[in-house]
């Protein structure tokens, strides 16, 4: 069988992994990986494994019932937009975090936040999720 | 990259149904897809004053294949447009379909191959064809027609991982911009209230329009004297704080046609053509933004791209529609178009400027919200509203100056951004 990025990305995670690919002609981080390098679409990448630390800059709120029913039990949820400390932009749960509008706008005064990178498993896939810290 | 058309190609004729419910709005009630848009594009033979065999292609787009349940969109509406053994094809730019079909037939007759091309996008969003009946329909949960529609987006990663539009499209967004221009979250929603209210005016004034209620009037059927506190009751909850679910798109069936021709396909007493003077188009996936989540470079390339093929600057512009699906990330594409004023839509909005008579018209047939989102077809609605405003024929909501040059932009789910640029002759 050939090797599938997207599967061995959720591999990665599985075991606690954040796996990326850098470019080598051009130092940009491609996270999560594609085939290419997303900047400059040259294929000569190597594997980098990410820090998980980073700064959550906003936070807000899933609709509930959500479209997607991996995520029946966990919406509405809080979700946030995370700058990694690689300079990489993800967005992902923000765990543990009430959806109120009052703890929302509690969030929006005190962001950005620190975060670390939690691997939640919804339904068996393991997904990228964030803790404050 | 060269982008020029070697030839100019014109919008001959328009045509658009009522945005609603195929299984409740009157103007459509009991209707096929395929009948709607055979509606649609009667409407835009009717405007062009022409004739369907005088057509040499038909670009057909539809999105969501499971409510359509016509995956080969264009060889089965060929028959209900008239363009049986035309040239054609099936096209799906999501939101933006209907602006890439104009962008693919004006190059089609930019080149020389066609002189006459028919555009057309349908869509229902509200409801699926019952047990795979040919005519029968049964409506769809809300997050039913969301899952399908976010299948347009990641789905190797964001959608796995819950991706949600509403945090990423309006919530986000809304915190960006009241932090980036000092705007506290009390008067963003003040703002948003006028913008909402600016768009449901619009709406009451359109008869195709989904929503022709104003919000006032909404207000009071709910027993509120004051529309700003029907606005912030528990009748508008935030969708993705602090952004309230009358900022965001209202779903709905519909469809729009639209006909370009060469100018030597022109006959001398057709309605005044409108020019397709250029565009831009740039595409790209999740995450839409970096730092600054206000700003969407993929539409700061478009906008760029578009000005530059039509030859005009931001100041040229007198009517905007932006995609408006989200109304604060609507601000800010028009804000990056460099029509509205950086930091300053919202104070516009909250003064009436973006309303059909104000020094800023925006988005007169209601927008996303007020007109209704029917995927594939909105762009085609969004360019018959322009054709509409610039040949002076929009009644009520006319722009008292009908405008010469107006600017069409659309988010396709995502993204495919789209800038079309128009001009009156």
């Amino acid at each position: 069988m050939n090797e599938s990025i997207i599967r061995t990305y959720y591999e990665n995670l599985a075991a606690g992994l954040l796996v990326g690919k850098k470019c080598r002609a051009c130092d940009c981080i491609t996270f999560p990986p594609t085939a290419l390098c997303e900047k400059c679409g040259k294929p000569d990448l190597e594997d980098v494994t990410l820090s998980g630390e980073g700064e959550v800059l906003f936070i807000s709120h899933s609709m509930a019932p959500p479209p997607n029913p991996r995520f029946n039990d966990l919406a509405p949820y809080a979700y946030g937009h995370v700058r990694l400390a690689e300079g990489v932009f993800v967005q992902g749960i923000v765990a543990d975090v009430g959806v109120e509008p009052v703890e929302m706008a509690a969030l929006y005064e005190r962001c950005p936040l620190p975060v670390r990178a939690r691997i939640l498993t919804v339904e068996d896939l393991p997904i990228l999720a964030f803790d404050l810290v | 990259m060269v982008s020029r058309l070697k030839e100019p190609v014109f919008i001959l004729g328009v045509g658009c149904t009522r945005f609603g419910n195929l299984l409740e709005t009157p103007e459509i009630k009991g209707l096929t897809l395929q009948e709607l848009a055979a509606r649609a594009a009667a409407e835009a033979f009717a405007d062009a004053g022409i004739e369907p065999n005088e057509i040499d292609a038909v670009i057909v787009g539809n999105v969501t294949m499971q409510t359509s349940n016509m995956p080969a969109t264009y060889s089965q509406i060929a028959k209900w447009v008239g363009a049986q053994f035309k040239a054609g094809v099936h096209i799906d730019g999501a939101c933006s379909t209907t602006n890439i079909g104009v962008t693919l037939g004006a190059m089609g007759i930019a080149s020389g191959v066609y002189r006459k091309v028919l555009i057309v996008g349908l869509e229902s969003t509200l409801s699926q064809p019952k047990k795979f009946s040919p005519y029968e329909r049964v409506s769809i949960p809300t997050e039913e027609m969301w899952l399908w529609t976010d299948a347009c987006v990641n789905q190797a990663y964001s959608v796995p991982q819950g991706y949600d539009i509403f945090p990423t499209y309006n919530g986000f967004i809304a915190q960006a911009y009241c932090r980036k221009h000092g705007v506290s979250i009390e008067d963003f929603d003040k703002g948003m209230f006028e913008l909402c209210r600016t768009r449901r005016l619009h709406g009451s004034m359109n008869k195709k329009a989904i929503l022709q209620q104003t919000l006032d009037d909404e207000a009071a059927g709910y027993g509120f004297s004051d529309p700003f506190e029907f606005w912030v009751s528990a009748y508008n909850p935030f969708l993705a704080w602090p952004s309230r679910l009358r900022s965001v798109v209202t779903a709905a069936d519909g469809a729009s046609a639209v006909i370009l021709s060469s100018a030597d396909g022109i006959d001398p007493n057709a309605p005044m053509p409108v020019e397709v003077k250029g565009w831009g188009v740039t595409v790209s996936d999740l995450p839409w933004y970096g730092d600054d989540p206000t700003y969407m470079a993929y539409d700061r390339i478009s906008f760029d791209k578009a000005y530059a093929m039509s030859g005009i600057q931001p100041a040229d512009i007198d009517y905007l529609h932006v995609h408006d699906c989200s109304h604060i990330s609507s601000i800010c594409t028009a804000e990056l178009s460099g029509y509205l004023p950086e930091g300053r839509g919202l104070t516009l909005a909250r003064d009436g400027s973006l309303r059909f008579d104000g020094s800023r018209p925006m988005s007169t047939h209601g927008g996303r919200h007020a007109f209704g989102h029917a995927w594939a077809a909105s762009a085609g609605a969004d360019t018959y509203e322009a054709v509409k405003q610039i040949r002076g024929l929009c009644g009520d909501r006319q722009i008292p100056k009908a405008p010469h040059t107006a600017v069409v932009h659309t988010h396709g789910y995502a993204m495919v951004s789209t800038v079309m640029v128009y001009e009156g002759r």
